[in-house]
């Protein structure tokens, strides 16, 4: 088994309409890397997340995640892995409305019944909302925060579950550039505390400088071809 | 609790002081037949009939005349909760018609002898509205003083307490045949004084005694003279017209009269005899013994005249 | 609370105002029906109970329904009148007890009925403060006529001088309040009871008037012909009875011609039930003689004709607020996709999203029907006597 922390190899997605086509040779991230995935629309870079994440399923290749052959499970399966093993972060946000920000943070613990919601979940996700600057808000509605506090929201809900690798797919792409930075910030450093290899699909370039590693995903398609 | 022991106590002291006119609330309780009467007659046959078995209750206070009483509402109340109400019909107690009364209770001890009951004299006719002409005449209602309307109303009242308690049916027929020998011997010796009188003319001061009139055809004519009130001039000389015509001798009074009435009276030669029509319920004695009382009078007035 | 459940009733409370019209909606649908059926069924049943509870009515021929639902529940027109004879026929047959009623006159809104001591009797009623009428111009209320009129023993109540009676000379009359039924959840409880004579004054055919021999009614006097006085109209006619001018109430004529509304005739049992029908059944009979049941069940035949038909057209109403309602969940259920897709994508199964919208969808029916249950054990509690009332005037 490869050492690596995050692996695709000889994958070929394509969706149902037949429209795209996605082809992977290989791919390697190392264990608490950072990671940036820049490319043209349409590109693939979210297709390359939801493969990881066990939400696409390749129809050829392999892809290891965790030290988890992703692509090898059934539905049931990968989707415990993921909501066990994958923190989550969108460009919308994607936050309920009808919760309040601490219920969002729990989400995860709502929606699939392999994890268990007990006192510590809770004590940890209010440490969270605490470590995203939400501590005194914990009851507000989602929809009376600004855009920059419902993605910390977002970043803490994708926490909870102390994943091991975080995905996120523009995470900054409706922030304004203040927010943009303190995103990321809170991005790399929570990651950092919790070991957690970290994906970020972004169009930011001036962001770039900060990670590790940046992944052209259409060179990566082009090595391949 | 305090209403039973009550009712104990009157038990005990005899069922005399059972028609307390102050017990409006009427309700026997004990088991025995309730019955109210309008009058002490009747009074006097439903105990003398029905005994201890039966709680008879005559709520007149004893110094209004029957005939005339309206009882208050809550008296009328109280008749509402007896077994048997005995009527003596004949226009007495006027009070029955305005009343709300059990319908199934009430007994008419004259209505089996609608066809003997006398009027009544100088009744007013009125008119007024578009319902015409109409009158409140009357009938002569001491139907008792008649000793044979007497028994029929004594067997009218055994009737309806023989209703109630057919179980005592013998019982009951005893007691009224020794309560009709006794009113029989009443008649006997009321037939004797007419005969003796032997239609020699009579005055009576009010005119109730019709049917002792009608009975043993006494010549007699009314006065409407009352016993507690000395005659005025006026009076005295509507008597004294009266007595040129009619020379009576004897005036028979409801109640004892003045004294001084008395006296004029035996001045005229006319003698004063007590005949009281034992309507209320008497101080001492019970209603037999007032007839007898009545009698004896009348007895030894017309010995004296001899 | 499980994961669906917890997620749905956060929806919905968020939702608030759109859950409250699902939830009115479906409220409306299950009520409207269910409590038709309950407060029909209850009228139905307290309808018969009361026709159950009259062994026979005698009345004059005419409209055998107004004679039964003007005796037995005091509603609507007065029934033709007969008279006092028929009381005393009936006494006379000895096949039954008879109890007159005299209905037609109100007070504030509730019925006055003239009877006998007999009809409280037969009736059950047990007065529960003061006593029963005892003189003229006494009357008895009912518990509810007592509680909407605020009236005890003691007090007095003016008859309305409106009545369905055609006649000159009513006026109204002032009636001293006496006592006060027991409840009997019965039409008793709304009706004023009054001693039948009492009635007949009501009707202005026993009066009262000074006694025209008295001194003070010289005034009065027209004529005065040996025994004969003729008044005038300055004859002072009473308009209340007081102990006082009691004595002087009276009627005129003979009262078997007195008009009443019917008579209840109570046989002691079914053969003298049978027996009495039969007296009536002479074809030029003036009286009619029914059965309150069979009237009673000749009207529930059409009243539950009638609720079917209005049952179906709940029904379609049904029909379609279920289809709209089901319309509002699906197209929240479209604009909620991205929601959707969120959950897919951190981890939920399909199934557990489905059962998030059908908790939804069960919550809004399972509150509506229990409001409806709710509504509806209200209503029986409280609306038979409104429907009723409504039923049979």
């Amino acid at each position: 088994m490869a050492s690596a922390h995050l692996e695709l190899r000889d994958v070929r997605f394509r969706y149902r309409d037949g429209d795209f086509a996605l082809r992977i040779p290989e791919l390697r991230v190392e264990a608490g890397e950072r990671v940036a995935v820049i490319g043209p629309s349409g590109s693939g870079k979210t297709t390359l997340l939801h493969l990881v994440a066990g939400i696409a399923l390749p129809e050829q290749g392999r892809v290891h995640t965790s030290g988890i052959e992703v692509s090898a499970l059934d539905d049931a399966a990968r989707r415990d892995f993921r909501v066990r093993q994958v923190g989550l972060v969108f460009q919308e946000f994607e936050l309920l409305e009808y919760l309040g920000v601490l219920d969002n943070v729990l989400l995860p613990y709502r929606l699939n019944p392999v994890l268990r919601l007990d006192d510590e979940v809770r004590a940890r996700a209010v440490r969270l909302a605490e470590r995203v600057g939400l501590g005194q808000k914990l009851g507000r509605r989602v929809t009376r925060l600004s855009h920059g506090e419902r993605q910390r929201v977002a970043v803490a809900r994708a926490l909870v579950t102390e994943p091991e690798v975080l995905l996120a797919d523009e995470p900054t792409g409706n922030l304004d550039p203040a927010n943009k930075g303190l995103v990321l910030d809170l991005l790399f450093e929570v990651a950092g505390e919790h070991d957690a290899t970290l994906l970020v699909v972004t169009h930011d370039h001036d962001l770039l400088e900060r990670f590790a590693r940046v992944i052209d995903i259409g060179k990566l398609i082009g090595d391949a071809a | 609790m305090r209403r039973a022991l009550l009712a104990a106590a009157l038990l005990a002291f005899g069922c005399g002081a059972a028609d307390e006119p102050a017990a409006p609330a009427a309700d026997a309780g004990d088991g025995r037949l309730l019955v109210y009467t309008v009058n002490e007659p009747l009074a006097y046959f439903a105990r003398r009939i029905g005994g201890d078995a039966v709680d008879v209750r005559f709520p007149a206070p004893p110094d209004v005349d029957p005939a005339l009483w309206s009882p208050p509402p809550e008296t009328v109340a109280a008749y509402q909760e007896a077994d048997v109400i005995l009527r003596n019909g004949a226009g007495y107690a006027a009070w029955i018609a305005r009343a709300t009364l059990p319908a199934d209770a009430l007994v008419d001890t004259s209505a089996g002898f609608a066809d003997r009951l006398l009027p009544v004299e100088g009744a007013v006719t009125h008119q007024h509205g578009p319902a015409g002409e109409h009158s409140h005449a009357g009938t002569a209602f001491t139907t008792w003083l008649d000793p044979t309307l007497a028994v029929q109303q004594a067997r009218a009242v055994a009737e309806a307490i023989a209703a109630q308690q057919p179980e005592r049916a013998s019982e009951l027929a005893a007691n009224l045949a020794a309560l009709e020998a006794d009113l029989l011997e009443l008649d006997a010796r009321l037939a004797k004084a007419a005969l003796v009188l032997a239609g020699r003319p009579l005055l009576f001061s009010h005119p109730v005694y019709q049917y002792l009139q009608h009975r043993y055809g006494l010549n007699a004519r009314s006065l409407h003279w009352e016993p507690d009130e000395t005659p005025d001039t006026k009076a005295w000389r509507e008597l004294e017209a009266v007595l040129a015509e009619h020379p009576a001798r004897l005036l028979l009074w409801e109640a004892e009269p003045l004294p001084e009435a008395r006296t004029r009276l035996e001045k005229l030669g006319l003698r004063s005899v007590v005949f009281d029509p034992g309507s209320r319920r008497p101080a001492t004695g019970d209603w037999l013994s007032v007839m007898q009382a009545n009698v004896e009078r009348l007895e030894s007035a017309l010995l004296r005249e001899r | 609370m499980s994961g669906p459940l917890y997620l749905a009733s956060r929806y919905l409370r968020h939702h608030w105002g759109k859950t409250a019209i699902l939830v009115g909606s479906i409220t409306l649908i299950v009520f409207l029906p269910a409590g038709l059926r309950v407060l029909v069924g209850q009228s139905a049943d307290a309808l018969t109970a009361r026709a159950d509870a009259t062994p026979l009515l005698v009345g004059a021929r005419g409209s055998a329904l107004e004679l039964a639902l003007a005796s037995l529940y005091f509603e609507g027109e007065p029934p033709e009148p007969t008279t006092w004879a028929q009381v005393d026929r009936l006494g006379a047959t000895g096949l039954a007890r008879a109890i007159p009623l005299h209905l037609g006159f109100r007070a504030r809104e509730h019925p006055i009925v003239g009877t006998t001591l007999a009809y409280l009797d037969f009736r059950g009623l047990r007065v529960a403060a003061g006593r029963r009428m005892a003189v003229l111009g006494e009357c008895l209320l009912g518990a509810a006529a007592a509680r909407d009129l605020g009236l005890g023993p003691g007090d007095s109540l003016v008859s309305s001088p409106e009545t369905v009676f055609d006649l000159a000379g009513v006026y109204p009359l002032k009636m001293q309040v006496v006592g006060v039924l027991a409840p009997a959840h019965t039409p008793d409880d709304r009706a004023v009871f009054v001693d039948m004579k009492t009635a007949w004054i009501l009707q202005g055919l026993g009066h009262g008037h000074q006694d025209l021999t008295a001194p003070g009614a010289s005034r009065a006097v027209l004529a005065r012909e040996g025994d004969r006085v003729t008044a005038n109209a300055s004859l002072v006619q009473y308009n209340e009875i007081t102990p006082e001018n009691a004595g002087s109430f009276h009627f005129h004529g003979d009262l078997s011609g007195y008009p009443i509304s019917a008579v209840v005739a109570v046989p002691p049992d079914e053969k003298s039930r049978a027996l009495l029908r039969g007296r009536f059944e002479a074809p030029d009979e003036t009286q009619q003689v029914l059965r309150p049941r069979q009237v009673i069940d000749e009207l529930l035949a059409t009243v539950f004709a009638v609720q079917s038909y209005v049952v179906a057209a709940i029904a379609t109403v049904a029909a379609g607020t279920l289809a709209t309602a089901g319309l509002v969940f699906l197209l929240s259920a479209r604009l909620r996709r991205r929601e959707i897709d969120t959950m897919v994508k951190i981890g939920a199964a399909r199934s557990f999203v489905a059962g998030v919208l059908a908790a939804e969808v069960i919550v809004v029916l399972l509150l509506g029907a229990a409001l409806a249950a709710g509504l509806t054990g209200l209503a029986s509690r409280f609306g038979a006597d409104a429907i009723r009332t409504f039923l049979v005037s």
